[in-house]
């Protein structure tokens, strides 16, 4: 009996614990958090993070899940990026504006036909374990992307190399593109002189003498996954799945010593990533999701700044021109007229994004004010739209939508739920698209099968989805014509000749001012086709705690770029 | 009943195989394949060929299922697309954070629960039985996530008693007991929301089958011998009334070893359950296989436990 009461008791209590905390929240009894007593609250703000045990000397940032994919030349998430950027350096990187500019390479010389790349290394480059970086190890780095049995994502950085067939299909033991002309001296050789190829020069560097296998054997290089040996100015200490990643100042780095002695990589949720900014559990949010509600939660801390920036991407509305309606020019300016794209992107951003029209983002070179200022920005106009469906001959039918030829306006919008975005949009374009007589079904359904239906399938009418986009505004993988099979990337089949010669000499064209030149046509040319309804273009959002001071990073320079981190000092 | 055993272990393997074709049926039928999560997506058509040719996705269904079988009978239950390492290194990480949690979980719930289900069965309909059905009641409609982050706002923000993510302080490098501590201090929370949703459950079955036996003419018989109530109770009920719940532990077993995906994201608990969900999402065909094959076995071992452990506390089943 008396067993069974304290038992009862016991529960009662920690039930009781628990609804109290519910109702009131005016006695925090015994806490071990710093004071928030009335008389402070006011006046100055609590920095939980100050108070965080080893805190002077480390930094900790909240970001999306690492997978552990810790090798240059295998990782693929850009949360493993991240920590790549800290632990290597390639030959070359680039500036705030996406020019390229020497890193490990000092400098480099193009060949009279500009097929060839030659790059002179700095001699006091040093991985981790002492040894000097040379340029066997670039060429082991290309080689092993090069091997047979490479699985990774970076076929790209070799496939244009001379010689990549004779050593990935066939017997040979280098590859001739790729030659160290001595030490410190590399060039490498493209089969076609094209301007995207200098990038392809910059995959960070592997140390030979760590990472070697022999040829095919790449199983013997992936089991080194966990266990990373690099350049970089932060060193690797540890990872937990899962969990986080953890790195300390690589003190003989080349481009000198971090200030910050360890930084930890700590995995967050969207659920609770603010609780944990608010807690100083992590100092800084990265790529946080622009919400009025974030913003507002983060400026009510009173410790953080907003790091803010726009992001080099867009967000569309992709068109099947297959579909004899949407084949139709007229139809698709329409949509686009007849879309109140301003008002959703207002207030789905609250001045934290803007309005795209084209594919190239304001951020890259390729954006010129020519094209700024003479591209068409498709106003929210209803009378337009309806214009051009009566001068194209679609007529209202009996039941309120339009029609020619026995076909009807009436179409799907295909989104995926895990974008919020899309999902609000489809709901506008229903509301706003039904005034000009056009009727659209939403149907959702998850973004992997989304995916297989637009590329793989090509069975789709109107869907939603979003780019990023590299440094550099070659778009040939994106719309050329020959990128219309399926599963290439022109799922829409937009067929265009101008936009095909455009996008080839854009990418033959070495010359920055005359690919500014090609790359305004091109724009122009896209924005008054309209493939895609172009939607938006968003901010970058970090959160960063007033203590971290340097956190300041730009569309082409994430924080694992040296010239960010090597800058961070924690002031408290 | 070694004999039984392994009879039943043998009945096991056909089940094993047909499961292990439905769920590669399912997986492959899906739309959409692993091949957009290992490319860049800008990649070319002739990149996407190559990587669906390189992933063997190209071949008819029936081959890859004998090829994928043939594997993993030899132990090799391929690499993981996301992880880019074997699946067999991924896994056990992530099913040791959820195990720590389950069995910490288990261990309350079942302490907790089998003597409130009998106070609740022998006193049915007082106000403690009520108490307790009501308190059932809100352990099994409260979602998850809100009780989750309701616990994390009141015992992590606004009262710091608790981390409210994670499973260790990072950065700290603790080891030994005050690692252990500081993981305890990281499974109070989530812990609390599991504990409840199971012991709400469990007090149900046990106070259901409590009932029944003691409504039976031989307790009665007991009584009337003139037994003491406490013997009655505990050594002539709950010993009958302990057959279903030893199916519930059987059952238990899978549950143990696997993840709680909304407990998981909400609490940044690095365990199991996200990583299916990941898995398929991305169609990481490899992984989902190998996760779903693993909970499939313990599923069928866990029968196995209960049907043996049937045997041992029911003497009126006999095994062969």
């Amino acid at each position: 009996m008396k067993k069974r009461l304290s038992m009862v008791l016991a529960l009662l209590l920690a039930l009781t614990l628990f609804l109290t905390a519910c109702s009131s929240t005016d006695e925090p009894a015994g806490t071990e958090a710093p004071e928030e007593t009335g008389e402070t609250a006011e006046e100055t703000v609590n920095n939980p993070a100050v108070a965080r045990e080893g805190s002077e000397d480390t930094i900790i940032i909240g970001m999306s899940e690492a997978k552990g994919e810790l090798m240059p030349i295998y990782y693929s998430s850009a949360y493993d990026g991240y920590a790549i950027g800290f632990m290597f350096d390639g030959l070359i990187s680039n500036d705030e504006e996406g020019n390229y500019i020497p890193h490990v390479a000092k400098e480099w010389e193009v060949s009279e036909d500009g097929r060839t790349y030659t790059f002179y290394l700095r001699d006091d480059v040093k991985f981790w374990d002492g040894t000097p970086l040379t340029a066997h190890d670039v060429e082991f780095t290309y080689l092993a992307m090069a091997d047979p049995n490479y699985d990774g994502r970076y076929y790209s950085y070799v496939q244009g190399l001379e010689g990549y067939e004779e050593y990935a299909e066939g017997d040979a033991e280098n590859l001739s593109g790729v030659k160290v002309i001595d030490d410190y001296t590399i060039s490498f050789t493209f089969k076609e002189a094209l301007a995207v190829n200098l990038g392809y020069c910059g995959m960070p560097i592997m140390p030979k003498h760590y990472y070697g296998f022999e040829k095919g054997d790449i199983e013997t290089l992936k089991s080194k996954m966990l266990e990373p040996l690099g350049s970089g100015g932060y060193k690797f200490v540890a990872f937990e799945p899962g969990q986080y990643l953890q790195f300390e100042a690589n003190e003989d780095y080349f481009l000198g010593t971090p200030k910050i002695k360890n930084v930890i990589l700590k995995f967050v949720t969207p659920d609770t990533q603010m609780a944990e900014l608010e807690t100083g559990s992590v100092d800084v949010l990265d790529a946080v999701t622009n919400t009025v509600e974030n913003l507002e939660t983060m400026e009510r801390m009173g410790f953080v700044r907003l790091n803010s920036f726009l992001n080099n991407g867009y967000s569309f509305l992709g068109l099947n021109l297959r579909d004899p309606r949407l084949a139709d020019k007229n139809v698709r300016q329409a949509l686009t007229y007849g879309l109140d794209r301003k008002s959703f992107v207002d207030s789905f951003f609250q001045g934290h994004g803007v309005v795209c029209n084209v594919p190239i983002s304001p951020v890259s070179w390729a954006y010129t004010d020519g094209l700024a200022q003479k591209l068409n920005e498709y106003e929210y106009n209803p009378d337009k739209a309806i214009e051009l469906l009566e001068e194209a001959g679609w007529k209202l039918g009996e039941d309120g939508i339009r029609e020619k030829d026995g076909m009807k306006l009436d179409f799907v919008l295909s989104i995926y739920p895990d974008a919020e975005w899309v999902g609000q949009l489809a709901a506008v374009a229903k509301d706003n698209w039904s005034k000009l007589g056009i009727n659209v079904e939403i149907e959702s359904m998850d973004f992997n099968s989304l995916m297989d239906k637009v590329y793989e399938e090509q069975d789709i009418q109107i869907w939603g989805q979003a780019w990023s986009l590299s440094i550099d505004p070659d778009a040939y993988g994106i719309f050329h014509s020959s990128q219309a099979v399926a599963p290439g990337n022109n799922a829409g089949g937009f067929i265009n000749e101008r936009n095909d010669e455009l996008l080839e000499l854009g990418r033959k064209t070495v010359d920055q001012e005359e690919r500014k030149k090609i790359y305004e046509e091109w724009g122009l040319l896209i924005n008054e086709e309209l493939p895609y309804i172009f939607i938006y273009q968003r901010e970058n959002w970090n959160m960063v705690n007033e203590r971290i001071k340097g956190f300041d990073c730009s569309p082409f320079v994430d924080w694992s770029y040296p010239q960010i981190y090597l800058n961070w000092e924690i002031v408290q | 009943m070694l004999k039984y055993i392994g009879r039943r272990l043998l009945q096991l393997i056909p089940v094993v195989l047909l499961i292990s074709i439905l769920i590669f049926i399912i997986i492959q039928l899906t739309p959409g394949d692993p091949v957009g999560s290992n490319l860049d997506p800008r990649a070319s058509v002739e990149q996407k060929m190559a990587e669906r040719a390189r992933l063997g996705l190209d071949k008819p269904i029936h081959i890859r299922y004998l090829k994928w079988l043939g594997r993993t009978i030899k132990g090799d239950f391929g690499y993981s697309y996301i992880y880019k390492r074997p699946v067999i290194e991924v896994v056990p990480d992530f099913i040791k954070n959820s195990l720590i949690l389950n069995v910490f979980v288990y261990i309350f719930a079942f302490i907790l629960a089998i003597p409130i289900g009998i106070i609740t069965a022998v006193k049915q309909y007082s106000k403690t039985d009520n108490f307790f059905s009501a308190f059932s009641l809100f352990g099994i409609s409260m979602p998850t996530f809100f009780f989750g982050l309701l616990l994390i706002y009141f015992f992590g923000v606004k009262n710091q008693w608790f981390p409210i993510s994670g499973m260790t302080t990072i950065g700290k490098n603790l080891e030994g007991l005050a690692k252990a501590k500081d993981v305890l201090m990281h499974m109070i929370l989530p812990g609390l929301v599991l504990i409840i949703g199971s012991l709400a459950s469990l007090v149900r079955y046990t106070r259901t089958s409590m009932l029944e036996v003691i409504n039976q003419d031989y307790i009665r018989t007991a009584r009337s011998k003139g037994l003491s109530e406490k013997v009655v109770i505990y050594k002539h009920a709950f010993r009958n009334a302990l057959i279903p719940i030893v199916t519930i532990v059987g059952f238990t077993v899978p549950s143990l070893f696997s993840g709680a995906v909304m407990l998981e994201t909400v609490f940044n608990w690095p365990g199991i359950g996200r990583v299916l969900v990941d898995a398929v999402n991305f169609r990481d065909y490899n992984l989902v296989m190998a996760l779903n094959m693993f909970f499939a076995v313990l599923t069928l071992i866990g029968n196995l436990l209960a049907d043996i452990g049937y045997a041992l506390v029911d003497p009126r089943v006999k095994v062969d």
